[in-house]
C-alpha cells in the first residue's frame, strides 16, 4: 500500500491513497470469521490500520472544531463502526487535554443502496428533529462517499437547522468517474472504484461482522444477492 | 506455513501526518514503514497458525532479549485469548532467555544461554522461540541445537519480521510475521541505542537521526 499524499498543511482532505493496482493482502495472512471463507477475494485494509489511521483523524478533528460543543451526526448503518472508534479516540484525547468539550451523539439513516449498485431514491430517517444542531459544531461521520451525491442531500438538508459550523469525516472515498466532486474535510482512504466490505459496510446487510475492509468475491455477490 | 506478508524491497510505506507519532521523533523519521494496527492483525493471525500445530501439549514460550518484548508481549496476549476461549485449553508458562556470546580456546564463537530455568525443564514440551528479528539468522541456528539438546517434544520459532539481506545465512523460521527489506528500520520491537521503544509503528530512520542517537 503506496502513500502519496497531497502535500498540504492543513489536515483537511489529506487522506492515504490507495492507487488502482492495489492487490490487497491474501486472506491467509491474517483472521477473518469462516463463515467468510469462500465469500472474500483479499483483505483490503486492515482493521488495525484502519485504528491507527482513524486515532490520527480524532487528532486532526480535535485540533479544529475541538473548542465548542460538538454534536457528531452518525450515519448509519455503515458509519456506526467507524463513528465508535473515531469517538473513542476523541474520547481519549479529551481525558487526557486540559479542556474537555462536550459531545453528544445522534444517528440519522440513509437508504440508497440495492446489491452493489447506488439506487436514485434516497431517504433520511430519523433526522427530522435536528434542532439540536442549531449554533453547534456538527460533525458528520460517514463510511464512504461514493458519488457524493448523498453527502451534498445530507449537508442540505442539515444546514437548514443553521449549525454553527458543520464539517464531515468519512473513513473511507472512493475514486470514481461519475465523481460529484464531493470532498469531506477528513477522510481516512482515498480508494478506487471497487466495491468494498467489513468494518460494519455491507453487501445486502452481509459483511458488517467482519474486522477488516475487504473485496467481496464474485462468489459472494451471487450468495448473498437480493 | 506461509511466508508472511512480504514487503516488496521499493515499498515506500506512509507519510507521518497519516499516523499518530511522538512528536519528539518527528524529524527523526522518515515514513511510516509498517503501522502498528497491521503489525496487530498480523500477530493475531500468527497466534492462530501457532495454536493450531502447538496447542495439543503444553506450550513453553521464550522470549529471546537482546532488550526489546513487545512482539512477545502481543503475540502471548493474542494465544491467551485464543486459549481461554476454546473447549480445551493447554498450560502455557513463559520464560526469558538472554544470548550471550564469549570467545574460548577454539577459534569458534560460542553462545551461552542465560537466564531461563533450568533448561532440562523444556524436555518434552513444545518450545516456541519468539523474536523480533532474523537478519544473518545466526542467532537462531547458534540457539536450537544447545534448545534440542534437552529434548523437547516440539521447537518452533516464530519472528515479527525477516530480513531480505545478503547476508543471510539462509535460516528461515516457522512462523514469519513480514519479509522486510534491508532498511534502517525502528520501532515497535525495534529500538535503536534504546531509542524509540515508544514508537508504536515501525518506521524508517532519516540519516540525521542515525548520527543523533548514536552509541
Amino acid at each position: 500500500m503506496e502513500t502519496c499524499n497531497k502535500s498540504e498543511e492543513k489536515h483537511e482532505s489529506a487522506a492515504i491513497v490507495i492507487n488502482d493496482g492495489w492487490p490487497g493482502y491474501s486472506l491467509d495472512l491474517f483472521t477473518y470469521p469462516q463463515h467468510y471463507c469462500d465469500d472474500l477475494e483479499c483483505v483490503y485494509i486492515p482493521h488495525g490500520v484502519i485504528q491507527d489511521r482513524t486515532e490520527r483523524l480524532a487528532r486532526n478533528i480535535m485540533d479544529d472544531i475541538g473548542d465548542h460543543h460538538i454534536v457528531v451526526l452518525c450515519v448509519l448503518k455503515g458509519g456506526y463502526k467507524f463513528c465508535a472508534d473515531l469517538l473513542d479516540y476523541i474520547k481519549v484525547l479529551s481525558c487526557t487535554s486540559n479542556r474537555s468539550i462536550p459531545m453528544r451523539v445522534d444517528f440519522i439513516r440513509l437508504k440508497s443502496y440495492r446489491n452493489d449498485q447506488s439506487t436514485e431514491a434516497m431517504q433520511i430517517i430519523g433526522g427530522e428533529d435536528l434542532t439540536i444542531l442549531t449554533g453547534k459544531n456538527v460533525l458528520i461521520v460517514e463510511a464512504i462517499v461514493n458519488t457524493g451525491k448523498t453527502m451534498k442531500t445530507l449537508l442540505n438538508h442539515v444546514e437548514q437547522f443553521k449549525p454553527k459550523m458543520v464539517k464531515v469525516a468519512s473513513l473511507l472515498v472512493k475514486r470514481a468517474p461519475s465523481g460529484g466532486g464531493y470532498s469531506p474535510n477528513y477522510v481516512g482512504f482515498e480508494i478506487p472504484d471497487c466495491f468494498v466490505v467489513g468494518y460494519a459496510l455491507d453487501y445486502n446487510e452481509y459483511f458488517r461482522d467482519l474486522n477488516h475492509i475487504c473485496v467481496i468475491s464474485e462468489k459472494g455477490k451471487l450468495k448473498y444477492r437480493i | 506455513m506461509s511466508s508472511g506478508l512480504r514487503i516488496p524491497d521499493d515499498e515506500k510505506g506512509h507519510d507521518l501526518n497519516m499516523f499518530c507519532i511522538p512528536k519528539h521523533y518527528e524529524d527523526d523519521l522518515e515514513r511510516v514503514f509498517i503501522p502498528h494496527g497491521l503489525i496487530m492483525d498480523r500477530t493475531e493471525r500468527l497466534a492462530r497458525d501457532i495454536m493450531q500445530d502447538m496447542g495439543g501439549h503444553h506450550i513453553v514460550a521464550l522470549c529471546v532479549l537482546k532488550g526489546g518484548y513487545k512482539f512477545f508481549a502481543d503475540l502471548l496476549d493474542y494465544i491467551k485469548a485464543l486459549n481461554q476461549n476454546r473447549d480445551t485449553s493447554v498450560p502455557l508458562t513463559v520464560d526469558f532467555i538472554r544470548l550471550k556470546s564469549y570467545h574460548s580456546e577454539e577459534s569458534t564463537n560460542k553462545v551461552a544461554v542465560i537466564g531461563a530455568e533450568e533448561l532440562c525443564s523444556l524436555s518434552k514440551k513444545n518450545v516456541l522461540i519468539v523474536e523480533d528479528i532474523v537478519e544473518t539468522g545466526r542467532t537462531m541456528m547458534t540457539l536450537l541445537p544447545l534448545l534440542e539438546a534437552h529434548n523437547p517434544k516440539m521447537v518452533k520459532v516464530v519472528s515479527l519480521l525477516v530480513k531480505r539481506t545478503p547476508k543471510s545465512l539462509g535460516y528461515k523460521p516457522d512462523y514469519i510475521g513480514f519479509e522486510i527489506p534491508d532498511k534502517f528500520l525502528v520501532g515497535y520491537a525495534l529500538d535503536y541505542n534504546e531509542y524509540f521503544r515508544d514508537l508504536s509503528h515501525i518506521c524508517v530512520l532519516n540519516e540525521n537521526a542515525r548520527q543523533k542517537y548514536k552509541a
